[in-house]
């Protein structure tokens, strides 16, 4: 094969030189043949023609010869894309309209693709040879995963593990740095001293952890991002070796992350990084004995498979539980899962889902548009029916033909998917500069990659196949004379009945599109009305953490009670509140609680008395938390509606008691059920338990004032008054913050709405292209019926209502096709019925409205026709 | 002339095999194996330079043979073709395999007639 290849190649880079040899051979076995004639006593002119006669046409020979190699094919190839090339050239605005058309059918595509890519298939940037990289998570025997595991498992689960090639975890803590300049706080991460090793990832500059600083007492180090290093320190090499205050201690800085790499969670942006040993100064209320709060994860060893591993993990889990003498109920995190590392918490299915039917959607938008150059194809090779009849009459094989035709269409597709590719770079461009809501710190990076090239140009070679193929056989027909004929006595109508069916269809699949945007901008405008339960209006919300102060207990509580007390006294301020949460933000904690013996799973949030009048959240019955309940109090819990009732059938609720963390809680009041994690959820039972009974160092504040203007300042000088070196604060209107709870919906009504305005624009120009070709063709009619006296209102309407026969049928499969699709979108329309009749009824008119004014052009032109013009161009 | 007129072409797909037979002997140029292949099967098989090159292309590709050219004693330039050990390998397994059938043939031919 290798020779085979050698060969070849020689011939095509040097031609001549292959053909020369050959012609060498070729007359030195004339010669030879010659002279063997001459041999035998044949005179030698006479030997010489023998001889050439024999030998027969070098010219047939040498295309004998070159047909035998593979080169063939290529240098025919490259023929074919030659001629494509020039006759493309040559019909420079069709060819930018098919390229433009494709590019808009492919770019919806591939824009999709990018962001799904980006944010579910792309690497972890940074991270090297991310396919052994696995999560590892506890898992229940029902399968269901949890999140995060205890020190004393991680240190069991890495030491006595031999399926992984090393296993590292990581912890949340947030870093209030101070170098020389300001603090700030940061996202960081307590990781393991592996961490960066179990990643592949080299650091920019210094070094990163060695095996003896993660070890405790472990040593002040800390490593930070690169963005952190340019932004903060000046981007100064000198900076590694200083030593900078972290959540007030004294730390090293010893190395800088490379850039791309922002910790492990696409969009969760870390900027520092610390050993697991800090924990002690930088999270102070976690410990490394106990406490579940480490992420976990590994590189699988070459030849072990996930099963195996996670089979391993889970033996080591049960053992390691046993032998701490941990109780084995039937719903403990008994086992562990291994899955791909992501980048998502959580691992990728709801994402998946989601983006599957935006791709879905897109893809729609490409046949449309695959549509429109179909027709376009179509007449063109109609336009060149006579030279491709010649082309077959002068002896070119059907096939060579197709393959010239389908060459020409792959050069246009090829064309349009780079067209789309920049399409692509634009949209998500744009997409990407869509505000993210809240004080989240997440960076989308959609932009497109190689492999999003790839898929674009593949997909678009895909489509053009499909749809060229049509256009390219009928170009290709052989039949000169049924050609002929069908180009004369208006036999042109099957192609031009495909057409008009072939539009019908675009129209019914750009229905369909606008259909979704439709229900999602619905839902966005649903989701936006739903009573949450409690009142948003003038509460500004900020969250603190005073541990990445260095605060202790003591410290934090005064610091809260002095902020209330300073912000109570502004003028305007209705209520202070604290939570542990802030709600809607897809945040929960989950707990186990006993009532009569019987364990079931309940929601709870930490908050102090002024919540609920804050929130304006209504007290049903009983009382609040208040003031008194705190730490050596007896442990009380303000319960939801929900978990009121299903404490009620042995009486009211208030004054009963439920068991929660082995204590035994008792019900002092009922308050309205009130959406917690998201918009959508259906109320789970839920109860208030008072901050100060918690050791909660991070809470988020809740100010409800008249004048909200002023507000965001004077929360910020309070801060500052009451400890000037705090870090700045972050205040945010809480509509504003919880608007992410409605961003899926907002992100796909706005790329659904695109893509149906794509498509219908697609579908229009389609509409239009049909109508006013059949006006054209119908001039001589036209003209005829002008001639005798027909009225000019009733060609228009004529014209119009051909369109509005094309359209029709589309509007009508469209709707049955978006009614038989949009139960698809149901779990993201909160409960907007995917067979909305309003969406339907206003998409529909939509279409039919469009369908008028495309068809109304041509139908003017056609009716300002001048009969007598006509007529004489006949 | 009395050869042409009883003169075949080559049957189809030996000719690979009278090529690398021809060379089995020594090394030739075109000409040459041509030659001996209409002079060793009587004049019953003439072969048409065309397909003999096309041939020759097609086993150099293959490793069965090499080319070289070579200037002959007549001071011409010539390409000359050898076997080399996968050609002559090649050419053991195929006259193993023509021996085998032919015999089957002519022992069918026989029973038949």
């Amino acid at each position: 094969v290798l020779r085979h290849l050698i060969h070849g190649l020689r011939v095509l880079l040097r031609p001549g030189a292959a053909d020369r040899d050959l012609d060498d051979e070729l007359r030195h076995f004339v010669e030879e043949a010659a002279a063997a004639h001459a041999a035998r006593g044949v005179a030698p002119a006479e030997a010489r023609r023998r001889a050439i006669a024999e030998v027969g046409s070098p010219v047939r020979a040498r295309e004998a010869v070159r047909d035998g190699g593979w080169e063939r094919w290529v240098s025919s190839g490259l023929a074919d894309l030659r001629l494509a090339v020039r006759l493309l050239t040559r019909t420079p605005i069709f060819t930018a309209i098919v390229i433009a058309v494709v590019a808009l059918g492919s770019g919806a595509v591939t824009t999709v693709f990018s962001a799904m890519n980006a944010i579910l298939l792309r690497p972890i940037p940074g991270v090297e040879a991310q396919g052994s990289l696995v999560a590892v998570s506890p898992s229940r025997r029902d399968g269901s995963i949890g999140e995060q595991i205890s020190y004393p498992r991680y240190a069991h689960l890495r030491d006595q593990g031999r399926s992984l090639d090393g296993v590292a975890a990581w912890g949340r803590v947030a870093m209030t740095i101070a170098g020389d300049g300001a603090a700030s706080t940061v996202l960081g991460n307590l990781v393991s001293a592996n961490y960066f090793d179990v990643l592949g990832v080299q650091p920019a500059a210094g070094r990163f952890f060695a095996a003896s600083e993660a070890q405790p007492p472990g040593a002040p180090v800390v490593v930070v991002s690169e963005a952190y290093w340019r932004d903060a320190l000046g981007g100064d090499p000198r900076a590694i070796g200083r030593t900078m205050s972290v959540n007030g201690h004294p730390f090293t800085l010893i190395g800088v992350a490379p850039l791309a790499f922002r910790g492990v969670y696409t969009g969760l942006v870390v900027d520092a990084w610390a050993p697991l040993s800090a924990q002690p100064q930088l999270r102070p209320r976690s410990s490394l004995a106990g406490g579940t709060w480490l992420w976990s994860f590994g590189r699988l060893r070459a030849g072990v498979d996930r099963e195996a591993a996670a089979g391993e993990l889970s033996a080591l889990t049960q053992a390691h539980r046993q032998a701490l003498g941990e109780p084995s109920e039937p719903d403990a995190f008994d086992r562990m899962q291994v899955a791909p590392l992501t980048g998502l918490p959580g691992g990728t299915r709801g994402a998946l889902a989601f983006m599957s039917v935006l791709l879905g959607a897109a893809a729609l938008v490409l046949i449309i548009a695959g549509i429109n150059v179909a027709a376009m194809l179509s007449a063109r090779y109609a336009a060149r029916a006579r030279d491709l009849a010649v082309r077959t009459a002068m002896g070119a094989g059907r096939l060579r033909l197709i393959r010239h035709l389908l060459t020409e269409v792959a050069l246009l597709f090829v064309l349009g998917a780079l067209g789309g590719f920049a399409v692509a770079s634009a949209a998500t461009a744009g997409l990407e500069r869509l505000p993210l809501p809240g004080s989240i710190s997440v960076t989308l990076e959609l932009s497109p990659d190689l492999r999003v090239l790839g898929v674009a140009v593949a997909v678009s070679l895909v489509a053009g196949l499909i749809f060229g193929l049509g256009p390219a056989l009928q170009g290709a027909r052989r039949d000169i004379t049924d050609r002929l004929k069908a180009e004369s006595a208006g036999g042109g109508t099957r192609r031009s009945r495909l057409g008009r069916v072939l539009i019908t269809g675009q129209v019914a699949l750009s229905l369909v599109l606008l259909v979704a945007a439709g229900l999602f901008a619905r839902a966005v405008d649903r989701g936006a009305r739903v009573d949450p339960g409690f009142d948003m209006d003038g509460v500004a919300t900020a969250v603190f953490e005073p541990e990445s102060w260095g605060y202790d207990d003591t410290r934090t509580t005064a610091f809260y009670q002095a902020l209330r007390d300073r912000l109570a006294a502004e003028p305007g301020v209705r209520a202070v509140g604290y939570a542990n949460r802030v709600p809607l933000m897809f945040g929960s904690s989950v707990d186990a609680i006993e009532i009569n013996d019987a364990r079931r799973d309940a929601h709870y949030v930490a908050v102090d008395a002024g919540y609920f009048d804050a929130l304006r959240l209504p007290i049903r019955r009983g009382r609040a938390v208040v003031d008194g309940d705190r730490q050596g109090a007896p442990r009380v819990a303000v319960v939801n509606e929900t978990l009121a009732r299903l404490l009620e059938p042995a009486g009211d609720a208030v004054g009963r008691t439920f068991r929660f963390r082995d204590a035994a809680v008792t019900v002092v009041g009922i308050a309205r059920d009130a959406r917690y994690a998201s918009l959508d959820e259906t109320t789970p039972p839920l109860f208030y338990v008072p901050l100060a009974q918690e050791r909660q160092p991070r809470r988020a504040l809740f100010v409800k004032t008249a004048a909200p203007a002023g507000v965001a300042t004077a929360i910020a000088a309070a801060v500052r008054a009451i400890d000037p070196r705090l870090p700045p604060t972050r205040v945010a209107a809480l509509r504003d913050e919880t608007r992410l709870a409605l961003f899926p919906q907002r992100a796909a009504a706005i790329v659904t709405g695109g893509l149906g305005a794509t498509g219908l624009l697609l579908a229009m120009l389609g509409l239009y292209g049909t109508v006013s070709a059949d006006a054209t063709a119908r001039r001589r009619e036209i003209g005829v019926r002008l001639a005798l006296g027909a009225d000019r209102g009733a060609i228009l309407r004529g014209v119009v209502s051909r369109g509005l026969w094309i359209a029709g049928p589309g509007v009508a499969v469209g709707l049955l096709l978006a009614a038989a699709a949009m139960p698809l979108l149901e779990p993201w329309l909160f409960g907007v019925d995917p067979r909305d009749g309003l969406t339907y009824a206003a998409i529909g008119a939509l279409l039919v409205m469009q369908t008028l004014v495309a068809s109304y052009v041509p139908a003017r032109r056609a009716a300002a026709l001048d009969p007598v013009r006509v007529l004489r161009a006949e | 002339m009395s050869e042409t007129a009883a003169s075949t072409d080559v049957i189809q797909g030996t000719l690979d095999m009278l090529i690398l037979k021809a060379l089995s002997l020594e090394p030739m140029h075109g000409f040459g194996i041509a030659r001996r292949i209409e002079q060793t099967s009587k004049g019953v098989f003439k072969v048409n330079p065309g397909s003999l090159l096309v041939a020759f292309q097609r086993l150099e590709r293959d490793g069965l043979v090499d080319a070289s050219w070579q200037q002959t004693e007549s001071g011409r330039r010539a390409k000359v073709y050898s076997l080399t050990r996968a050609g002559r390998r090649r050419l053991d397994e195929e006259t193993a395999q023509w021996t085998r059938r032919a015999t089957a043939v002519a022992r069918l031919l026989k029973a038949e007639g």
